[in-house]
């Protein structure tokens, strides 16, 4: 799982680690003593929490260890040289800290010690989503239904309420989302170099979480002459980026001669028609099923 | 002065092409290179020539290429492509055996110890405990047998500028024509993913390396096939499960 979320990221549009509102909550679960101890943990340089090492100078003022490196041996509170004091107090104090989830607004009702917060941060299955959009690096984050309005009004990409489809592919890098079952499935198609030479990739992504992405299958199958491939396989979740997923090759890959092959006619224009479908399994996920980890 | 006799096949149906004198490398394949193919010239009389006809588009799915001696009073009697041998399919380019078909069960099973096995559907494992050293280009063969014929199954590793791939693909023993009568697929299976392949089997009269390089087959990253591969222990090993059936069409 690609740890998606750290304090020191910056948020696009949405900004969760609001230092305020967190204290606000801090107070309220663990109690005002509590909160001063996390105000001290915070840097007063870049103001993210600070983690071991935590350093201070002659006087006491204490930094993190990013920051550290960044201004140039002398402290940014009171300018005094630097030597390298390690504050051991503070990062043991901290270790007795226990705090909510940073996104305890989007529903996350879990209490962390401070020094596992942040692990848990980024498999939080309440954070938000990022936008699923390949290709240029979109920051946008939010929830599904967001993402889905942002997609189609930002991005401008087609919409299908369907779970089946049959398209004739002339150019690569179209995308397309299906909205069925009460779910939204993002179809990638796309060209790029795999070492073995220009390929064709199409697979699937589940606008939700793996879990939930696993009550789902889809097929996909391209053909021509006799010949027909097919691909069957589990829509992956929008939490593994879309660049993940392809290098993984989890979905349908064919070679561009082999595309052109299909395509028909003089072979040498793309025109190839990829069917598939999206069908809800019938029974639950097998949890003991051992989902091998796909990425290199 | 030498003049070549082509005798093509293009749908199993024998097309002479006289022509006259020229270099070699003019003709569409190398023949001097392939070991298929064994050239013999003979003093001739020049005949018309059908030049265009040796610009005839190179499919190689189709068209298969031997020259033969000949005079003009043989010319009647090249059509026997039925009765003409077969190259020994387990080679590539090692086994220089030829015979019909019966001949080349008995040699693959004899002197390759190749396995055959009865019946239209089958299910193979292809396991090795360290397939980062799988050669290039080893190749597994399984025969066949149903509908009263034979047809090969490969299994190759092999690099594709570097990638390692896998690639599995069925032959026909016998002509393309009856080749194209059959259809088979090959699938792979696990973890919630399957990978199927359908196609129609090549005959043996291309060479396996042909039907391997022109990926007619179930083709797969060797990624994809360690994904298959996983189980619940740590290991490396490729094991994967190819199964797959052959029908007749018509």
């Amino acid at each position: 799982m690609e740890t998606e979320s750290m304090d020191c990221e910056s948020y696009g549009t949405h900004h969760f680690s609001s230092t305020t509102k967190t204290h606000a909550v801090v107070t309220n679960t663990v109690g005002p003593a509590a909160t001063s101890v996390y105000e001290l943990l915070e840097c007063p340089v870049c103001t993210f929490s600070m983690y071991p090492p935590i350093h201070q100078c002659q006087n006491g003022h204490t930094f993190c260890s990013t920051c550290k490196v960044r201004v140039h041996n002398r402290c940014p509170t009171c300018r005094q040289e630097l030597g390298d004091i390690r504050c051991l107090a503070l990062e043991k104090v901290a270790e007795s800290l226990e705090l909510p989830c940073k996104y305890f607004n989007l529903g996350c009702p879990e209490i962390f010690p401070y020094y596992s917060k942040l692990k848990h941060e980024s498999l939080c299955n309440f954070r938000p989503y990022g936008c699923p959009y390949a290709g240029s690096e979109c920051g946008v984050l939010g929830g599904i239904p967001f993402l889905v309005a942002h997609l189609r009004d930002d991005h401008k990409v087609d919409m299908h309420a369907a779970s089946t489809f049959n398209h004739r592919y002339v150019k690569s890098n179209p995308r397309e989302v299906f909205h069925c079952f009460g779910q939204y499935f993002c179809l990638h198609f796309e060209a790029f170099q795999l070492g073995m030479g220009p390929v064709y990739m199409a697979f699937l992504r589940f606008m939700g979480d793996e879990e939930e992405a696993r009550r789902y299958s889809y097929s996909l199958e391209v053909g021509g002459s006799g010949r027909k491939l097919t691909w069957e396989g589990t829509p992956r979740s929008i939490r593994d980026s879309h660049r993940k997923v392809r290098d993984s090759n989890d979905g349908l890959i064919i070679q561009r001669n082999m595309a052109l092959f299909f395509s028909g006619g003089d072979r040498k224009e793309l025109k190839l028609r990829v069917t598939g479908k999206i069908w809800k399994e019938l029974h639950s996920p097998d949890s003991g099923v051992c989902m091998p980890n796909m990425s290199s | 002065m030498y003049v070549v006799i082509v005798h093509t096949y293009i749908h199993n149906k024998p097309t002479f092409i006289h022509i006259s004198p020229l270099s070699l490398h003019h003709l569409p394949f190398d023949f001097m290179n392939s070991s298929e193919m064994e050239p013999r010239i003979n003093h001739l009389q020049i005949e018309s020539q059908v030049h265009e006809l040796l610009d005839y588009p190179v499919c190689t799915n189709q068209i298969t290429s031997t020259i033969y001696q000949c005079s003009n009073d043989y010319t009647g009697e090249v059509n026997n492509d039925k009765e003409k041998p077969y190259n020994c399919p387990y080679s590539g380019s090692k086994c220089t055996a030829t015979g019909d078909i019966r001949w080349l069960l008995q040699h693959l099973r004899n002197d390759h110890h190749v396995e055959m096995h009865d019946g239209r559907s089958f299910s193979h494992r292809y396991v090795h405990h360290n397939p980062k050293h799988l050669h290039h280009a080893t190749w597994m063969l399984t025969l066949l047998d149903c509908y009263g014929r034979q047809f090969c199954l490969y299994f190759e590793a092999f690099h594709l500028k570097k990638t390692p791939m896998y690639i599995a693909y069925m032959q026909f023993m016998g002509d393309e024509e009856e080749a194209t009568s059959f259809s088979y697929t090959l699938e792979i299976s696990g973890h919630g993913r399957k990978m199927t392949w359908q196609g129609v089997p090549r005959s043996i009269r291309d060479s396996h390396k042909t039907v391997r390089d022109s990926q007619d087959g179930l083709i797969i990253t060797r990624k994809l096939a360690m994904f298959f591969s996983a189980d619940n222990t740590n290991s490396k090993e490729l094991k994967l499960k190819i199964s797959g059936r052959i029908w007749r069409e018509h």
